[in-house]
């Protein structure tokens, strides 16, 4: 069948994926220039900045490596000391980028320069979605994959952030694709070790990975020779994820170079023992286990558009069926069973009721890369269905024409529907919700989390700066204040007032950023200025997501 | 449930005109209410000159007799259920409805008898703005110690046929962490009339006991095993 390749040679394949991972990469630095800075942001630009000073005065003999000189940079006695709680490889690429984009050559602001190292993850992303979606099922499904996976608008909105969510997105699935391609028979599989190890150094879902892959390990070997196939099927790759994994993270982290074991386990008990930030889900907030079981399912489908998820859907029930017919691709390397496994091992512990729930999307988001190849696989699937139907009633049409009409309206419909999420969406992805929920007002009637990190503060900046000058009570925007003065989002003349009552009793303008749980701010600052009534509410989609409030003369 | 309807929403045009409308008629102590809830910044700011601090933390809505509603999308203030509305206009995407009904009559709100009440126990009571149940709520606030209470005795309080009161845990933050309740008690001459127990998902709860109308000695126990439990309440004697 033509429609799979259009003709298209494989070198120029590539290029393609080549050109929508360039275009990922414009689309998240553009889109992040108006999303305003995240509370942990400012953590990790700051660690960041610390590691990468680390890196160079290493190499250039400035210091050597000691222990001490390890804890400065890397560590401490508090638990976040240093930000010690999170792996370094984001925290220090951030950093270096800093150092080569923004002091080195000039040509970004800072923020576009933390935020660089995320942007380009959220390209590689695509592109091997689109590698691996064409190796195994086709270009058609490819291009659309890799576009689903472009078109994600909340993904979009934390690909913008020098933040770690959407670049665990990428490391998970780069060891995923890497174990697929590991499978065959090359004699050193190091590169599954090496992605594994660095997504270990990326975020601590990392170590859910094993569980996915062990699996998936289990059931190919089984297939391919039973107990024997156990042991001897293709141990080396498990050898690789075994050694190499933890190996590259021991290198990338300095901290761990010494009391090795005391800190990984300081760092993945912080993470088994985290506080747990109050979250809305269905109109509660929720701030201590249980949580309701459905908190992933609910919100993965009404964050994710719905073209997408209809046609992964559709996607998932075409694998099953190849699978039941005997006619899956590549069966020996089970790719299918591969992504469902890291769709699950991903996704399956906010099952649970007690994993932390408070980042809601951002914590699952390494599962997306299987949707968005599961909507390519059964867009594609449906056009070709549509294709033959315009066919039969249409003999007019050359077989193949029908079937490119088909996967253009179709893949067209899936495009278009995910690019009207994102546009609607940005630059306040948070508070965004797809169509089932109904957009952000519906999202807002169902009790959904409004936002969180503080971010969307920046959208007040400007009415701010036509106040009388005055100190300002910044709320949860507090860790970015000083960020928005030194970029030039607000003038010299609004300078944070402090925290809680004391900040608000010293302010002349408050915001309140709005969440269930920071409702007491609103009360706070009434007490204060003597008025319940704000100047300015900042809406996304009619949806109140900041308040301004002035101090009465 | 309200309807999910993306294209109803209002714009700053409508919100002005429902701002004229409600103004063309409204009087002094008309209490304002905003559905859904999280329309209420953009209530607040195009209604918030009419809307005193202690209307916006009102115990609840009975002694209002006059109620605008200002809603969006279908949706209806819980307050106004089974109320009738004198008056309803739609206007573009805000419906405004007018509600009047005899208020209650109260006889005496014991937040302003605060600075005369007798307290026993190891800790003072406080009149405060609190958040309870991510509501706004002007209540008396103390905090008893772990395992043990406060007396609030107010002396010859002026009373009518019932006494209607409300309790919670304010403060989301330490509601997070311990999660145990607080207790109120309600005595009246020393005699227990009601209590209620509010735990940190409760939020404002309500409790109510008959009463013979004239003065008597009420007081209010609060206790709790954990600590910081922040126990705020709030009571009228009405007729």
């Amino acid at each position: 069948m033509k429609l799979a390749t259009w003709g298209w040679p494989p070198d120029k394949q590539r290029v393609i994926g080549w050109a929508l991972a360039l275009l990922t990469v414009f689309v998240v630095t553009t889109n992040e220039q108006d999303i305003g800075i995240a509370r942990d942001e400012v953590v990790y630009m700051g660690a960041g900045t610390h590691y990468a000073q680390w890196w160079l005065g290493l190499v250039t003999f400035e210091h050597g490596i000691s222990k001490q000189s390890i804890t400065q940079g890397f560590g401490g006695a508090d638990p976040t000391a240093n930000n010690r709680e999170h792996p370094p490889l984001m925290k220090t690429a951030m950093g270096f980028s800093h150092h080569l984009l923004y002091k080195t050559l000039g040509i970004t602001d800072e923020l576009t320069a933390y935020r660089m190292p995320s942007a380009l993850l959220a390209g590689l992303l695509v592109l091997l979605v689109y590698s691996m979606t064409l190796a195994i099922w086709g270009f058609a499904e490819a291009i659309l994959a890799a576009i689903c996976a472009l078109l994600l608008p909340r993904a979009l909105f934390h690909a913008g952030l020098a933040c770690f969510d959407a670049p665990i997105m990428t490391l998970w699935f780069a060891t995923v694709y890497a174990y697929w391609r590991c499978l065959d028979d090359r004699k050193w599989p190091w590169q599954v070790g090496v992605v594994f190890g660095l997504a270990l150094a990326t975020k601590h879902n990392a170590v859910l990975l094993p569980f996915a892959l062990g699996i998936h390990y289990i059931v190919i070997a089984w297939r391919a020779g039973r107990w024997r196939g156990l042991l001897y099927h293709k141990p080396r790759v498990l050898l690789s994820l075994a050694l190499l994994g933890p190996l590259t993270l021991f290198v990338l982290w300095p901290w761990l170079w010494f009391d090795t074991f005391t800190h990984v386990r300081q760092w993945l008990t912080f993470h088994t023992s985290h506080v747990h930030y109050n979250f809305e889900y269905l109109g509660e907030n929720w701030n201590a286990p249980r949580f309701p079981w459905h908190v992933a399912l609910v919100t993965t489908l009404f964050t994710v558009p719905v073209a997408t998820i209809a046609a992964a859907c559709t996607g998932a029930s075409v694998w099953i069926v190849r699978w039941r017919r005997g006619e899956s691709a590549d069966h020996e390397r089970g790719p299918a069973l591969l992504l469902g496994l890291s769709f699950a091992a991903s996704i399956g512990p906010f099952f649970l009721g007690t994993t932390p729930i408070f980042g809601a999307e951002k914590h699952w988001m390494p599962a997306l890369p299987t949707l968005c190849i599961a909507a390519g696989v059964g867009a594609v699937w449906a056009a070709r269905r549509a294709g033959e139907a315009l066919y039969a009633h249409r003999p007019g049409f050359s077989e193949e024409v029908a079937q490119r009409i088909a996967l253009g309206v179709v893949g067209g419909a899936l495009v278009l529907a995910g690019t009207t999420e994102c546009v609607s969406a940005e630059p306040y992805g948070l508070t965004w919700y797809n169509a089932l929920a109904g957009g952000a007002p519906g999202g807002a009637d169902l009790g959904m989390n409004r936002q969180f990190w503080g971010v969307s503060a920046r959208g007040v900046l400007p009415f701010i700066a036509k106040q009388p000058p005055g100190p300002v009570y910044s709320h949860d925007a507090s860790p970015a204040w000083g960020w928005y003065q030194r970029l030039g989002y607000l003038p010299k003349g609004y300078p944070d007032a402090g925290h809680e009552l004391e900040g608000i009793e010293r302010s002349q303008l408050a915001i309140v950023i709005h969440e269930k749980h920071f409702n007491r701010h609103d009360y706070l600052i009434w007490k204060s200025y003597g008025t319940v009534r704000p100047v300015f509410v900042l809406k996304s989609g009619s949806v109140p997501i900041v308040s301004v409030y002035k101090r009465p003369p | 449930m309200t309807p999910r309807d993306a294209a109803a929403l209002p714009t700053d045009r409508t919100w002005q005109k429902a701002s004229q409308l409600v103004r063309s008629s409204y009087k002094e102590g008309d209490l304002i209410l905003f559905a859904p809830d999280w329309i209420d910044p953009v209530g607040r700011m195009n209604f918030g000159d009419l809307i005193s601090l202690d209307m916006a933390a009102r115990m609840d809505t009975a002694r209002y007799g006059r109620i605008w509603e200002v809603s969006i999308r279908g949706a209806h203030a819980p307050e106004t259920e089974g109320l009738i509305p004198a008056m309803v206009r739609e206007l573009d995407d805000i419906t405004v409805r007018f509600f009047d009904r005899p208020p209650a009559v109260v006889v005496t709100d014991i937040r302003e008898h605060l600075a005369a009440a007798k307290v026993e126990g190891p800790a003072r009571p406080t009149l405060e703005l609190a958040e309870v149940g991510f509501a706004p709520h002007r209540c008396v606030q103390v905090v008893p110690p772990a395992k043990s209470s406060v007396r609030i005795t107010f002396p010859q309080l002026a009373l009518g046929g019932r006494l209607v009161g409300y309790v919670g845990l304010a403060d989301v933050f330490t509601r997070r962490s311990p999660r145990g309740p607080g207790t109120l008690r309600v005595e009246i001459n020393g005699r227990e009339v009601a209590a209620a127990t509010a735990g940190v998902n409760d939020g404002w709860v309500r409790f109510e006991a008959p009463t013979t109308p004239g003065p008597a000695d009420v007081t209010f126990v609060a206790s709790a095993d954990d600590p910081q439990r922040l126990i705020c309440f709030a009571a009228e004697a009405r007729q």
